[in-house]
């Protein structure tokens, strides 16, 4: 831990051994050692023992789902979660004083680290025109001058709102209603930049673009794929759930270009045999699979059950399901026989071997779950890539009964609610529709921009004012260098904030900082207090309340800030009660019950232990996309391959870190201490490429645009990532992902597989 | 009786009784061969009636002398409590297969169910119900071997009774069912010929 008033810490690496096993009893230590640097004894007692309880708060850390009311162990969290609600509620405080002393200038040459340690934003704050520094400034004065560029815009599509996943459902709605009666879609959000890929290609094959499992699916599953994700530093509760269907005598298969502790073993700290025992083991078989090489990998899957049919007809394929539910089987059939075993080879770097015995696993399970997250959705061929999962779960009918599904796990807490809520920028008919019905004016019609199309839209003066509820979106987007030119071209840039973030110091000509309320804080509103409400990955909605006392006087609810911006802004037209809903949280859900499906008696139901959960249009038998029967694709084969001399590098989190947040420089379950500026290369690569651990490195991309993107001064360390591929950590490394590097068809930035060159420092040459 | 909302909105009601849904080919009845235990109980009111109220398996606890709550994760699966005093226990069904004012069976959701079982309904002369329920039980561990013991199938028959005989004192009670849900169950899937039944109707736009 740094002092928080100091300067930067010296980065010393150093390395030991990867972890074989996650969580145990020093992640409980490290969880309250971090817990207690940031705040009181009491608070850490308040937030974690109501923390994903009834009636408490939903963790902000992840969007996994809670055990049923009841079943919920005392400490329901983990040490990710832990951390991250006490560095929320840390007594660190950012008055007017640490802006005098520090200037913007001074700010944006700060670690993400540092930047976040400075503690709680405690009033509104604004960058005028020609000054370095931020001063201070009432709500009044900052929303006017918010309202005030936005009235002068020429076009309301000049304006962009961008939702961060932390946003509850009441916010969210909130946003949305307001940017669309402003007159535009111009609606970005982080799932543009996490799960994109798997709304896409869920909603072309199965007419939802959620996954279809529960907690239960996932407790009695015989076999269960974890494909492309690192639970145990990104969903750690997932690894009770995977405990728990190991218990039950489920298997698993992880499939990863890095081999993960979370993937190895699990030590339950709330069992007796994760304290003093071995713990579970989590992965029955690891594949280490090149990164991008999980399409062909299914694509062999395929391939090898058709046969199995063949030799064995009736046995394999579940033809009531594919004759019945499905359109597409044969093309698809026909497609996946002619898989190539060279190319599944060169794709996946595995055997063919290997493949069988996992479809031996897959024929001796009548139920299959497939679990997959950014280590499938950040290539450029995520969408295909999950089609073709949802081709290999089809096949033996494993959708839509229990114990069967599709899981992509998500990272916010929120961050499929507030796309419930309607925080997208190609929202259907249906939606808009709605909105007119309730709210009497007529939504913008024409398509709005994505999190990419934006920063390209400010970098070319077509977007002048930015406005971001919640996130920090200069470090979240790809392309590092581009995207900080693009934020700086604005007239005005704004944030809805509880800590400071790089996106405050890289900004428009004017900035205003808008702090707000945490999770963990009271919300008492002119009704009284408030709860907010959120979905969590599994469809399941419920109420989120905070207890401790705000950071500041001077705080701001989310809902507050955005109703009293629309009131300034909209002039009352189209007639909206702004000042109702900030006054009372359930006048916006009587609302949303009217707008949005499923939501029906929202304020009755979510307020049950536990809320409610949306139904699945799978789990009901039905496939609302557009041939209305769950549809087989053909996807094309893709072997990723860099050129000699290059490695296809995937950008990662550590372990202490949250989102774009680092709490520490160490990422002890890959045995990385004291440094974030490493890469992570197979030895063999090594020898080929002539270089060693310790040596210090230049990362550079390659890209078809011919600029230079350069990762400065990292120090190469010898890890057992898939031969031919690298890692290093997120956000450092986006620098190196082109914005115009995206997925096929979601338009998501590709974080994964970007071809880097290792080059001398170029400081040292 | 109060309508849970959710399985009102599961309902229904333009499906007629036994309406074949097609999907996952025919019905797949496949009656249990072997049982621990059979029980049958006529009811005095109509088979859509008493089929009816028995799909509102959150309405259990309103009638059984041990369910002590019931939580339908979705049609296919319920999470069910069982308590007797300060004994508590807690396991995830299956429906496998369902057919409206028919039949219903179900499997514990476990790699090696500890029970499975189903229920019949059939018309009377009289214009009531015939309600009979079979379980075969498969504990395993030390469990095991008491179900071999001729008493504790005994004992588990009469538990059955009891609840059966519950049921019909509460559905005779109330002359009419409190929800419903009409759907068809194949091999554990829902099948519906409906194109957008009113639980399926949420958000199907992308999810990022």
């Amino acid at each position: 831990m740094q002092n928080p008033s100091g300067e930067e810490p010296e980065t010393t690496l150093s390395v030991t051994p990867p972890k074989k096993w996650a969580a145990g009893v020093p992640a409980v230590v490290h969880a309250l050692e971090y817990s207690l640097e940031q705040t009181s004894p009491k608070k850490t007692g308040v937030d974690l023992l109501t923390m994903n309880q009834v009636g408490g708060i939903d963790c902000p850390g992840c969007a996994w789902a809670d055990p049923a009311p009841g079943e919920r162990h005392r400490n329901e969290y983990c040490e990710n979660g832990a951390k991250h609600i006490n560095d929320e509620a840390t007594t660190r405080r950012i008055t007017a004083d640490f802006f005098r002393e520090h200037s913007v200038s001074d700010l944006a040459a700060r670690s993400d680290m540092w930047l976040n340690q400075q503690g709680r934003l405690t009033e509104p704050m604004v960058k005028r025109p020609g000054s370095d520094h931020y001063e201070p400034i009432t709500w009044d004065d900052a929303l006017g001058v918010l309202a005030r560029e936005l009235k002068a815009l020429a076009s309301p599509d000049e304006a962009v709102f961008y939702t961060s996943g932390r946003a509850s459902n009441e916010a969210a709605f909130v946003l949305q209603l307001f940017a669309r009666a402003f007159g535009t879609n111009n609606l970005p959000d982080c799932s543009n930049m996490c799960h994109e890929s798997s709304g896409f290609a869920l909603s072309e094959t199965l007419g939802t673009g959620k996954g279809t499992v529960s907690l239960d699916d996932l407790h009695h599953a015989d076999l269960i794929f974890l494909v492309g994700q690192n639970p145990g530093t990104n969903h750690p509760r997932q690894l009770s759930a995977l405990e728990e269907a190991k218990r039950n005598g489920g298997r698993i298969v992880a499939v990863n270009p890095l081999p993960e502790a979370g993937l190895r073993r699990f030590k339950n700290p709330q069992k007796p045999r994760g304290v003093i025992g071995r713990g579970t083991q989590i992965a029955d078989r690891f594949l280490h699979i090149k990164p991008g090489g999980d399409l062909a990998l299914f694509q062999a899957l395929n391939r090898l059950l058709l046969e199995a049919e063949d030799a064995r007809p009736g046995t394999v394929l579940d033809h009531g399901f594919i004759d019945a539910h499905t359109a597409g089987f044969e093309e698809f059939a026909a497609h996946a026989r002619t898989v190539d075993w060279d190319d599944v080879h060169a794709a996946t770097g595995l055997t063919r071997e290997e493949i069988e015995k996992v479809r031996d696993e897959v024929l001796r399970s009548e139920r299959v779950v497939v679990c997959w997250a950014m280590g499938i959705t950040q290539h450029k061929h995520g969408v295909p890539t999950i089609r073709e999962i949802v081709n290999f779960l089809m096949l033996r009918g494993n959708l839509g009964r229990a114990g069967t599904g599709a899981c992509p796990v998500r990272g916010h807490s929120n961050v499929q609610g507030d796309r419930t809520m309607g925080i997208w920028e190609q929202m259907p008919d249906t939606f808009l529709d709605a909105l007119r019905k309730e709210f009497g004016f007529d939504p913008p019609r024409p398509h709005g921009l994505d999190s990419v199309n934006a920063i390209k839209a400010m970098r070319e003066g077509r977007v002048k004012v930015f406005l971001a509820l919640a996130g920090n979106f200069v470090r979240a987007a790809p392309d590092s260098e581009v995207t900080e030119e693009a934020m700086r071209s604005c007239r005005l840039t704004a944030h809805i904030s509880t800590k400071l973030n790089r996106s405050h110091t890289v900004c428009g000509d004017t900035a205003l900082i808008l702090p707000t309320l945490g999770r963990t804080e009271r919300d008492v509103q002119a009704d009284g207090e408030q709860f907010v409400t959120v979905e969590n990955s599994m469809s399941e909605v419920h109420t989120s309340q905070g207890r401790l006392e705000p950071a500041s006087p001077l705080l701001l609810s989310e809902v507050a800030i955005l109703c009293r911006l629309a009131r300034r802004t909209l002039d009352g037209k189209p007639d909206i009660p702004w000042e109702t809903f900030e006054g009372d949280y359930g006048t916006i859900r009587d609302r949303i019950s009217r707008v949005v499906a499923g939501f029906h008696d929202y304020n009755a139901r979510v307020t049950r232990p536990g809320g409610f959960r949306l139904p699945n249009p799978v789990n009901e038998g039905v496939f609302p996309n557009k041939v209305g029967k769950a549809l087989f694709t053909c996807n094309e084969r893709v072997v990723p391959r860099a050129p000699q001399g290059h490695l296809l590098l995937q950008t990662l989190r550590s372990h202490d870190q949250w989102n774009t947040v680092p709490y520490t420089n160490n990422d002890r379950y890959r045995g990385i201490h004291g440094s974030r500026h490493v890469v992570l290369v197979n030895p063999a690569d090594l020898t080929e490429l002539g270089l060693a651990q310790g040596d210090r490195v230049d990362l550079v991309s390659v890209w078809a645009d011919g600029t230079e993107r350069r990762a400065e001064n990292f120090e190469i360390v010898s890890y057992p990532a898939a031969k031919g591929s690298a890692a290093a950590y997120y956000p450092e490394t986006n620098v190196l992902v082109p914005l115009d590097s995206v997925a096929d068809i979601s338009n998501q930035p590709t974080s994964k597989g970007i071809v880097v060159r290792l080059e001398p420092p170029r400081a040292a040459r | 009786m109060a309508t849970h909302e959710d399985d009102a909105q599961q309902a229904l009601p333009g499906t007629p009784p036994g309406t074949p849904a097609g999907g996952d080919g025919g019905t797949r009845r496949r009656p249990l061969r072997e049982q621990h235990v059979e029980e049958t109980v006529e009811v005095a009111v109509p088979v859509r009636t008493a089929y009816n109220q028995w799909t509102q398996f959150k309405s259990f606890p309103r009638f059984s002398g041990v369910v002590r709550d019931v939580a339908q994760v979705r049609p296919t699966v319920t999470v069910w409590t069982l308590g007797y005093g300060p004994l508590r226990r807690r396991f995830a069904v299956e429906i496998v297969e369902q057919d409206p004012d028919a039949y219903l069976a179900w499997r514990g959701l476990r790699q090696h169910p500890s029970h499975e079982g189903e229920v019949e309904f059939t018309p009377t002369r009289s214009g009531g119900t015939a309600i009979t329920v079979r379980m075969l039980l498969e504990p395993r561990g030390a469990a095991r071997a008491l179900t071999r013991s001729g008493r504790v199938t005994r004992l588990a028959a009469r538990l059955v009774r009891g609840e059966l005989l519950h049921f019909k004192r509460f559905i005779e009670g109330l002359g009419q069912e409190g929800g419903a849900w009409r759907g068809t169950i194949r091999n554990g899937r829902v099948q519906h010929d409906h194109p957008e039944p009113p639980r399926s109707r949420v958000a199907h736009w992308p999810v990022g």
